[in-house]
């Protein structure tokens, strides 16, 4: 089985774009690893430099303990599963998947007992005799899968394989590539720009931008402790807010001054050292705000918006609500929520907030 | 309104069918005329060019026996298809993997060659036509082996044209599978890359088997009259002081056009496809 390390990675164009700048990550044995991150971030980028489709500019990429900067796709003992599917368009079902096994001089009755559990792990044995332009999107996507898995590798990597589907069957397909990650045992890079798909299927999740990590954490401490507002905005649906104001001390407490507005914060040391007036942007995810008047703390006043929008999702609403030059985004119970035009009086659950510099974007709280 | 409508379709309909028709009659006529022709005696060919043959006019396969020990077709038979299999096979392989080697590799070098193979595919032959003669004299490749590079030559623009406006079309994520599942780039051209092209391929094939295989001017300058083509040894049935043999020259085309009319109808659903994929995408 395999580790993955990258060390240092870049990845320069010829006319000078770096699109992969400085990665390094290790990725454990069997581990269900997600880059993911904007259009254009490196994540297929260094997914093809893993899989040896890309050359590596700079840098060190080891699978187990080989260096294998300069082995061929073939030699690394990965599979890939490409966007897509990269069927072979005129081969069966049967002859695209066994063809990595006919190329590795696998004995035919060998190639025919792998296929076929290949095929009934996926749920494909009857497509076995059919071209792939006879397969729906599903169907294709499967065969994909099965091309990757007959041949036991010790990587798998993906490459956006859900995208071309419709919103029912990524679900699905979601489900069914987290069990194949459990049944495997195998190492499984994933890359996407889906966040969703990223939050329910990594056991660990890579942020790009531009390049760049951002940060490497489990789906929970990504979504609890982002460490900057790239990430917080990013991960997350509906999208966290992001409010300006400046910080003030008083009586030892914190507070962020919006408007004529005092929001508290909680007590934490890394609000120690920092001066009044600075600039900052205060993070609540939509969840975090309490539009129940029942729950509101009573040592603090409400605040105050007008309802903009009202969009109804069944068990509850999204409000996009006008609150002095920010328009939040609030999830609240369907049945308590204002309509549109109204007024929502509404606090932020203080131990939730999230405060960034407003400068450097950076995380403080 | 809508019958009307419907009337009006079915109007144009006719109209496009009896169009289509006529042009297959005036395409088709000449083959037909040759081939009953060639059933004709030889005086009748000449007075009566296109009356039906009758029991007066019928002579027989006594024009095709005649042709066939004048012209010693089938010496030349096995040199026209010596030298189209040849070509044709060359020109498929080779231009296929030079189209997918500049469609894939980019760079200002795969560019230049790309517009040079155009280019070459408007340069009309007239015109280089006594250089080349004397060039490929200078090289000795004045005989069936060497006038097979000579095809590839002059084959290989509208080849390597075709072939790369069909590359693009391929996603290259497929060669990228390939790779992955254990092909170098010599086995993914053969085993991914040229089964997909099949159709291309074979439209490839069907044109320039039917432009060799009826070729008569290249022949005749290239190899002259020690190895003949079948277009060359029908030519010989013209005798001295313009007198012509008509009968056996009637019975050797229709004799000529037969493996090209089976080999065409064998490949034709695969032309139009071919054509439409390099077409689409160029």
């Amino acid at each position: 089985m395999a580790s993955i390390t990258l060390k240092n990675i870049f990845k320069i164009y010829p006319d000078g774009f770096t699109a992969v700048n400085d990665v390094s990550l290790e990725i454990r044995d069997r581990e269900f690893v997600v880059l993911v991150g904007p259009s254009g971030c490196g994540k297929s980028t260094t997914l093809r430099m893993i899989a040896g489709l890309e050359e590596i500019s700079r840098g060190e990429l080891y699978i187990g303990e080989r260096l294998v900067n300069n082995v061929a796709p073939k030699d690394r003992d990965i599979a890939m599963v490409f966007q897509s599917y990269a069927l072979y368009p005129d081969k069966t079902v049967y002859k695209n998947i066994a063809f990595g096994l006919e190329r590795r001089k696998t004995p035919k009755k060998e190639i025919e007992r792998r296929v076929s559990e290949a095929a009934k792990i996926l749920d494909i044995e009857h497509l076995l005799q059919r071209k792939p332009r006879a397969l729906s999107g599903g169907q294709r996507q499967r065969v994909a899968l099965g091309r990757a898995i007959v041949r036991s590798p010790s990587v798998f990597l993906f490459d956006e394989p859900l995208s071309n589907l419709d919103a029912k069957l990524r679900t699905a397909m979601r489900a069914e590539i987290s069990r194949l990650h459990k049944n495997l045992d195998a190492t499984f890079i994933y890359v996407t720009h889906d966040q969703t798909e990223a939050m329910t299927m990594a056991d660990r999740i890579v942020v790009l931008r531009d390049g760049v990590v951002q940060q490497i954490a489990t789906p929970q401490e990504l979504y609890e402790k982002p460490c900057n507002m790239f990430v917080a905005g990013f991960i997350g649906s509906p999208q966290m807010n992001f409010i300006e104001g400046k910080l003030k001390k008083k009586n030892g407490a914190f507070f962020v001054s919006v408007g004529q507005d005092l929001i508290p914060l909680p007590e934490k040391e890394s609000l120690g050292g920092l001066s009044d007036g600075l600039d900052v942007k205060l993070g609540v995810r939509p969840e975090n705000v309490i539009t129940e008047t029942a729950r509101f703390e009573k040592e603090s006043s409400p605040l105050c918006g007008r309802v903009d929008i009202r969009e109804l999702m069944g068990s509850e609403v999204y409000l996009y609500v006008d609150y002095g030059k920010t328009k939040l985004t609030v999830r609240a119970p369907a049945n308590i929520a204002p309509k549109s035009e109204e007024t929502l009086s509404f606090q932020f659950e203080k131990e939730k907030l999230h405060l960034f510099d407003a400068q450097s974007e950076k995380a403080i709280m | 309104m809508k019958s009307k409508a419907k009337r009006k379709s079915a109007l144009s309909h006719a109209l496009v069918y009896i169009v289509l028709i006529l042009l297959s009659a005036v395409f088709l006529a000449p083959i037909f005329i040759v081939f009953y022709n060639s059933f004709k005696s030889r005086l009748f060919i000449t007075s009566e060019p296109f009356a039906l043959p009758d029991s007066e006019t019928f002579a027989g396969l006594e024009n095709y026996t005649e042709g066939l020990s004048k012209t010693s077709f089938f010496s030349a038979f096995g040199t026209s298809l010596l030298i189209t299999v040849l070509s044709v096979a060359a020109i498929v392989l080779l231009t296929s993997m030079t189209a997918w080697y500049i469609t894939r590799v980019k760079n200002r070098f795969t560019k230049l060659l790309y517009y040079a193979f155009v280019f070459s595919m408007i340069v009309p032959f007239q015109m280089v036509m006594f250089t080349m003669v004397k060039t490929a004299n200078t090289l000795r490749l004045d005989n069936p082996l060497g006038i097979t590079l000579i095809y590839l030559g002059f084959g290989a623009g509208l080849s390597v044209f075709m072939f790369s406006g069909f590359v693009k079309s391929i996603p290259v994520e497929i060669e990228e599978a390939a790779m992955i599942d254990g092909c170098g780039p010599v086995r993914t051209f053969f085993l991914v890359v040229l089964p997909i092209m099949k159709p291309t391929a074979i439209t490839v094939a069907i044109l320039n088997t039917m432009w060799i295989w009826n070729d008569y001017l290249l022949p005749y300058l290239v190899i002259g009259t020690d190895y003949k083509t079948i277009p060359i040894a029908i030519q010989y049935l013209r005798g001295g002081y313009g007198s012509i043999d008509m009968g056996a020259m009637m019975a050797m085309l229709v004799l000529a056009i037969i493996p090209i009319v089976i080999f065409y109808l064998f490949c034709q659903k695969y032309i139009i496809k071919g054509v439409v994929a390099g077409a689409v995408k160029g």
